[in-house]
């Protein structure tokens, strides 16, 4: 946090108006730099992490007891016709075979076919995906839209009226267990207020369902971000850039909005990346308690049916995402700091 | 021969006498820091409760109520928080149920420390294949949906509060050998470390005698941060039914139990989440407060 940030400074603030001039000449800096190789790299990387994941899924699903034969045809079947529904799923070829034809499958971009369904993973992924998306982006936005100015009014007076409340109310929202925001929400909204229903209605989707879910997913991360903000801000503003700045004569709002909080949203968005696995982890609950018919809702009835395609399915849309994330988080951490890019070390 | 003796003692005292109010003032300034004191007073309260109360005073037993003392309300005599739609007593059952909580994060975030606190000093300080083979393992519990883990080890081994420890820890197994590691790599080029290994101390008695003892106090605020998210998790466990078996009693249970008469009678939901609640904002504030008077982050 020390080295060359004055240099650094007056080049950003003066582009500041041309906002995606500037991400364009990202971009090119970008493609022309060894940063695509390292793109290259990182990108193999994941590789042997995603098949990890699936190779573990695979291990675990294995070791439950019961398969998807007994779970389709119930406790009344007899033993020949689970004998005979487990030689029509191919169930009782080896562990190794089956891996194996489901990695093959994999890499000609088929997901195979759910044991439960009998249909396509990817049409039920496709079905599903949507929700959660939804979910997420909603919850995200919320984040956003309360936890930036949160953030700026608190580090505008610190140890104020608004900072010290904010401060109570993060640790508050840090600390309370998603099923019971979940609960309280339904209480209040669903059943004493009646604003929004407490179930969602149809396939999902609707934004009225979608509201007191997404709630729930975003006052912890609120939370999260204000404090994260906060202290990033305040220590952005014992930068000289910042002094600089109060000095000319601008408010502390604005250096504070203008300024500071661009060289913030460094920091920002890698912590949203290393969120977003426990969010995507939190969707599982929440979409359970308010009936939501996303991805999370569908991976818990999954392994409840033992339907290992199915799961495999959903896991590895779960680890590509967080993987991916990760990636785009330090690729985006590399391309607006020019200190890292240019490989100085960062304290 | 007076001389050596005068300067071999009188260094002594002064140091000892430096050392004493040192400690002393040390002690003092953490009882003096109300971040620290407070939670730590509430949860030291809390324990107490939960875990010797019932052996002092009588308490209902958690199981096993009448079903004709079924739905009692709030402040009934007896039964201070009511009884639940099978008559059993709310208050023994929050008692109860924090021994399960309590019990359940210490044991978990007592596995990670030990094992993943020794994975990730290893991997840090040998480096080379050890650090990569590890920090690829570790990417892949990272990447992993850790519900689908959790369910699946407490679906396979059955259902029971030693399998929910096991599944935990292996969350918090990957999660303290990342701090370790990284604790660990900053300590490796310090002067004291470089010093040690150039006067050839054995690789085993660096680790054990400089770098353990100065991760310490990063690994102790991170259990604690830990801890509050195990009892969440622990509580969503039972909420998905993959939790503690069924007659005994936990907070997350007590709370997804109580969720059917939400409309009807809130308190079987609200009780046992104020208990949730102060506890995990009380181990956040206690974690937080040394984090910082420790300065580590």
């Amino acid at each position: 946090m020390s080295t060359s940030v004055t240099a650094g400074e007056p080049g950003t603030s003066s582009a500041e108006p041309s906002r995606p001039g500037g991400g364009a000449a990202a971009g090119r800096r970008l493609a022309g730099s060894p940063a695509l190789r390292v793109i290259g790299r990182r990108l193999l990387i994941t590789i042997p992490v995603l098949w990890g994941v699936t190779f573990l899924t695979f291990l675990v699903l294995n070791a439950l007891p019961g398969d998807a034969a007994t779970a389709l045809l119930g406790a009344n079947a007899t033993p020949a016709e689970i004998r005979a529904e487990t030689i029509k799923l191919h169930l009782n070829e080896s562990i190794w075979v089956r891996y194996w034809d489901w990695l093959v499958g994999l890499l000609h971009g088929n997901l195979g076919t759910s044991l439960y369904y009998n249909q396509p993973v990817t049409s039920i992924l496709g079905q599903r995906i949507p929700v959660t998306l939804e979910l997420v982006v909603y919850a995200l936005v919320i984040t956003f839209v309360i936890s930036v100015p949160l953030a700026i009014l608190s580090a505008r007076k610190p140890r104020g009226a608004v900072d010290r409340t904010s401060m109570v109310f993060s640790m508050a929202s840090l600390s309370v267990a998603p099923y019971v925001l979940a609960l309280l929400l339904i209480l209040v909204f669903a059943v004493n207020l009646q604003w929004f229903p407490a179930l969602a209605s149809g396939t999902g989707g609707d934004i009225r369902d979608l509201t007191l879910p997404a709630i729930t997913l975003a006052i912890p991360l609120i939370g999260f971000y204000v404090r994260f903000l906060r202290a990033d801000l305040l220590e952005q503003m014992s930068e000289e850039y910042t002094v600089t700045a109060l000095a000319k004569g601008l408010s502390r709002w604005k250096v504070l909005s203008r300024h500071a909080l661009r060289n913030s949203f460094i920091g920002l968005i890698t912590v949203i990346g290393l969120n977003l696995a426990t969010l995507i982890g939190a969707t599982v609950i929440v979409e359970q308690i308010f009936g939501l018919s996303g991805i999370g809702y569908e991976l818990l009835r999954a392994i409840n049916n033992r339907d290992v395609p199915l799961v495999e399915g959903i896991v590895l849309v779960f680890a590509t995402i967080v993987v991916l994330a990760n990636l785009a988080t330090d690729l985006t951490y590399d391309a607006l700091d020019p200190r890292i890019r240019h490989g100085r070390s960062r304290s | 021969m007076a001389v050596p003796v005068a300067d071999a003692l009188s260094p002594a005292p002064p140091a000892g006498d430096v050392a004493a109010p040192g400690r002393r003032s040390r002690t003092r300034g953490l009882l003096r820091t109300p971040e620290i004191t407070i939670p730590a007073a509430v949860l030291l309260l809390l324990l107490f409760f939960c875990f010797v109360w019932p052996h002092i005073y009588p308490v209902p037993p958690p199981t096993g109520g009448s079903i004709l003392d079924s739905g009692l309300p709030m402040w009934s005599p007896g039964h201070i928080f009511g009884t639940d739609n099978v008559g059993n007593d709310i208050m023994s059952r929050i008692l109860y149920g924090g021994q399960v909580s309590f019990e359940v994060a210490a044991a978990v975030q007592a596995i990670g420390l030990v094992i993943g606190g020794a994975l990730g000093v290893i991997a840090g300080y040998f480096g080379g294949p050890v650090d990569s083979v590890l920090m690829r393992v570790l990417d892949v519990f990272i990447a992993f949906p850790s519900l689908v883990l959790i369910l699946a080890i407490v679906d396979s081994l059955g259902q029971s509060e030693l399998n929910v420890i096991y599944a935990l820890a292996a969350f918090s197994i990957p999660a303290f050998a990342r701090v370790s590691r990284a604790a660990t790599l900053r300590l490796r080029d310090q002067p004291f470390v470089v010093a040690a290994r150039l006067s050839s101390v054995k690789s085993w008695r660096i680790i054990s005698g400089h770098l353990v003892p100065n991760m310490m106090p990063q690994l102790l605020t991170f259990s604690l941060l830990g801890a509050a998210v195990v009892i969440i998790l622990e509580g969503a466990l039972d909420f998905l039914g993959y939790g503690i078996p069924d007659p005994a009693p936990s907070w997350g249970k007590m709370i997804a139990n109580g969720q059917t008469m939400l409309s009807v009678r809130p308190s079987l939901v609200i009780v046992p989440s104020i208990f949730l609640f102060v506890t995990v904002i009380c181990l956040n504030l206690l974690g937080d407060g040394l984090r910082a008077r420790w300065e580590v982050r």
